[in-house]
């Protein structure tokens, strides 16, 4: 081929490349009319289950078999307008599963001349967005799933799914929802944020955590939400957290159940998981050979809340103990060994994520309490590490990873550690948090509402937990840099970039869509996994409210600086 | 006939090329998809088979890397299309991808053009066989 046939080639190939780009954009793009809808789809929601459904024109028409259904006790009338349909791609399996916004979009499916719809609540109730493909090496799960999506229309239509697929047609439906006798609630933004919302929406959290504690002391640890199913599973540093931050919410409203159950708490941990690491005391299982740094770190920090609120003085006599083995545990350049073979009686020295920051905190927690000068210095040597050998290498300056306890030590140790150290700590922190920045979504970077959370990229649901870890890390930052006289502009971008992260955190806390749940006052209060992963786990509170926690304890500063840079 | 230099430009270029597709593709996926895994494979086989040809100055040195280039184009314009395509079917389905999303496909896109796209063209042209002398 000659080179100008090469060209000639290369041109075409150019103009046809964005032509079928122009049409599959075309084609599959939604034209949303909210002024005209083509259908609305009237459900009646009874303990998070549909108990009548028909098609109706308008939202807010009345049709006898909805009226009897919303008139009993409990009973709620959603409207789910259908205000644009599209094409989806039925092969491959994974663009079919792709091809769907989770919250936002449902399905209409027709066979055999005849139309069912699965809106966005339903599938919601389903808990069947998120969970379509799962790339177990990226630890991402996306997608529709399309097993329990297609159940629900084959069973409406009384047809197989493979039929349905074969010589039905399937579409995208996008809706906007209005709740009959609702009034549409103020939107919680970065503008709006006030201290009155952010103590409520703590509290709640704690409160929410603390009915969850049993007599023994030990919390629902992975619920459910929909049904309200406690499911399996358990872990001692989260228990550990939990406890903190329970403990934290007690102290702030005195509430007595709520401090109770912090208590129960601890001594679930002081009574069942105390072990002996050698001659020092460390938290693990009983029958495990291994205990490690960060179910004890996060014990001392648990133990120190309980003590400095003043719900049991008589935890500040184990925190000596635990704190020994975490010094015990520390290598001569700061970093420390992060798992101990009870058997041989000696310290393992591997790393894994997070352990380091937490025993620099809990240490740092320890020293305040009780004053121990060995604990000091193992926390400034542990920070020392942290911001300095345990991150560098080529790249570093570019690059942060998740780790979100190194910043809480950082402002902890503000007023006790070298100066020299902490500047440098604070630079570490406040490159982590511009990184952050880069990685942060704008409120037009998604359909979802995900302005203030972290991620790249539509398909991926941001999860919200990492938001609350990085928001605690950040208001630390935030708070040691206002100590440092930092400029106003710097504060001021790092005070929006919380703002958002905070307000986006508490749009999403439960129960919102009430309806959507067999017991909404059982998770009221608690912090989902994502807009549409309703699996609630004990950190996922934790970690937002002790962030919660932070923001009402900020040295109060105007905020009406204006943030450069703040362009989302 | 090619340069000597020539030939090693485009040899280790070839082996370069195969061990690009063969790690991107049965090391950094983290999946197996017959349609991908076979077109890398024969990819992989014909750059390496190339590059060994034109480094060890064999006759038929010059029509491998033809017909290797030929078909790396052919791919890479394959791929190229096919990236432009689900960029514009994920805008079209989610609306706006933000700037993380385009960074990220964009990059895809561009990772792929220098040894799939580029060099074949530039093999292409360079390895053109002479015109027959007229008459």
């Amino acid at each position: 081929m000659s080179a100008r046939a090469l060209g000639r080639l290369l041109v075409t190939w150019v103009l046809a490349t964005a032509v079928a780009c122009v049409v599959v954009h075309r084609a599959f793009a939604l034209d949303v009319d909210e002024a005209q809808p083509r259908e609305v789809i009237a459900s009646v929601w009874r303990e998070g289950r549909v108990v009548a459904r028909a098609v109706v024109t308008r939202a807010g028409e009345h049709a006898a078999s909805l009226d009897e259904a919303a008139s009993a006790s409990g009973a709620t009338l959603v409207y789910e307008s259908v205000v644009a349909e599209g094409p989806v791609v039925v092969w491959p399996e994974a663009a079919l599963s792709l091809s769907f916004v989770p919250g936002r979009d449902g399905l209409s499916a027709t066979f055999a001349g005849r139309t069912t719809y699965v809106t966005p609540d339903d599938l919601l109730a389903k808990q069947a967005y998120d969970h379509g493909i799962t790339l177990s090496s990226m630890q991402i799960t996306t997608g529709l799933d399309l097993p329990l999506a297609l159940a629900a229309a084959t069973e409406a239509l009384g047809v197989s799914a493979r039929d349905l697929l074969e010589h039905g047609v399937l579409r995208r439906i996008r809706v906007t929802r209005t709740v009959a006798g609702a009034s549409v609630p103020r939107a919680i933004t970065a503008d709006s944020l006030d201290a009155s919302e952010v103590r409520r929406a703590a509290v709640a959290m704690g409160r929410y955590l603390a009915r969850g504690v049993d007599e023994d002391g030990r919390f629902r640890y992975l619920v459910n939400a929909p049904t309200n199913q406690t499911l399996p599973g358990y872990d001692w540093p989260r228990h550990a957290g939990a406890t903190y931050f329970v403990a934290q919410i007690a102290g702030l409203t005195g509430d007595a159940d709520v401090g109770f159950a912090a208590l129960r708490a601890g001594a679930l941990l002081r009574d069942h998981a105390l072990l002996h690491c050698g001659d020092l005391r460390c938290i693990g299982e009983e029958d495990s050979p291994v205990a490690d740094v960060g179910s004890t770190a996060l014990a001392v920090l648990a133990f120190v809340e309980l003590a400095r609120t003043h719900l049991d003085d008589g935890y500040a006599l184990l925190v000596p103990e635990l704190t020994a083995f975490l010094r015990a545990q520390q290598r001569a350049d700061g970093e420390l060994m992060h798992l101990y073979d009870r058997r041989a009686k000696r310290p393992v020295d591997v790393q894994l994520l997070y352990y380091s920051g937490e025993a620099a905190f809990a240490l740092s927690r320890a020293h305040g309490l009780l004053g121990d000068a060995r604990d000091l210095a193992a926390a400034v040597r542990a920070l020392e590490h942290l911001i300095g050998p345990a991150w560098s290498f080529f790249g570093s300056q570019y690059y942060w990873g998740e780790e979100h306890w190194t910043c809480q030590a950082m402002d902890d140790l503000w007023d006790r550690a070298p100066a020299s150290t902490r500047e440098t700590a604070l630079e570490f922190c406040l490159g982590w948090q511009a990184y952050g920045r880069q990685l942060m979504y704008g409120p037009d970077d998604s359909p979802l509402d995900a302005d203030g959370a972290y991620g790249v990229g539509p398909i991926v649901t941001p999860h919200l937990t990492p938001v609350g870890s990085r928001s605690e890390a950040g208001l630390a930052t935030l708070e040691a840099a206002r100590r440092a006289g930092r400029p106003g502009e710097e504060l001021a971008v790092l005070d929006r970039q919380m703002r958002r992260s905070l307000a986006m955190l508490l749009r999403h806390q439960l129960p919102g869509r009430a309806y959507l749940f067999v017991d909404p006052t059982a998770i009221d209060g608690a912090m989902p996994g994502s807009e549409v992963d309703w699996q609630l786990r004990i950190d996922y509170a934790q970690h937002t409210g002790s962030a919660l926690v932070r923001w009402l304890a900020l040295t109060p500063t105007p905020t009406s600086v204006s943030a450069p840079g703040d362009n989302k | 006939m090619l340069s000597r230099r020539a030939a090693l430009v485009f040899g280790i270029a070839d082996l370069l090329t195969a061990a690009a597709v063969g790690l991107g593709v049965f090391v950094a996926l983290p999946a197996r998809w017959w349609p991908v895994d076979s077109a890398a494979a024969v990819l992989t086989v014909l750059e390496v088979a190339a590059g060994a040809a034109l480094l060890s100055r064999a006759t038929w040195g010059e029509r491998a890397a033809r017909a290797a280039s030929a078909v790396a184009l052919a791919l890479g314009l394959f791929l190229v299309t096919v990236l432009a395509a689900t960029a514009s079917w994920l805008s079209g389905v989610y609306g706006p991808v933000g700037a993380g999303g385009a960074i990220i496909l964009t990059l895809v896109a561009v990772m792929a053009l220098p040894y799939l796209v580029v060099l074949p063209v530039v093999e292409l042209v360079w390895l053109q066989p002479p015109p027959r002398a007229g008459g």
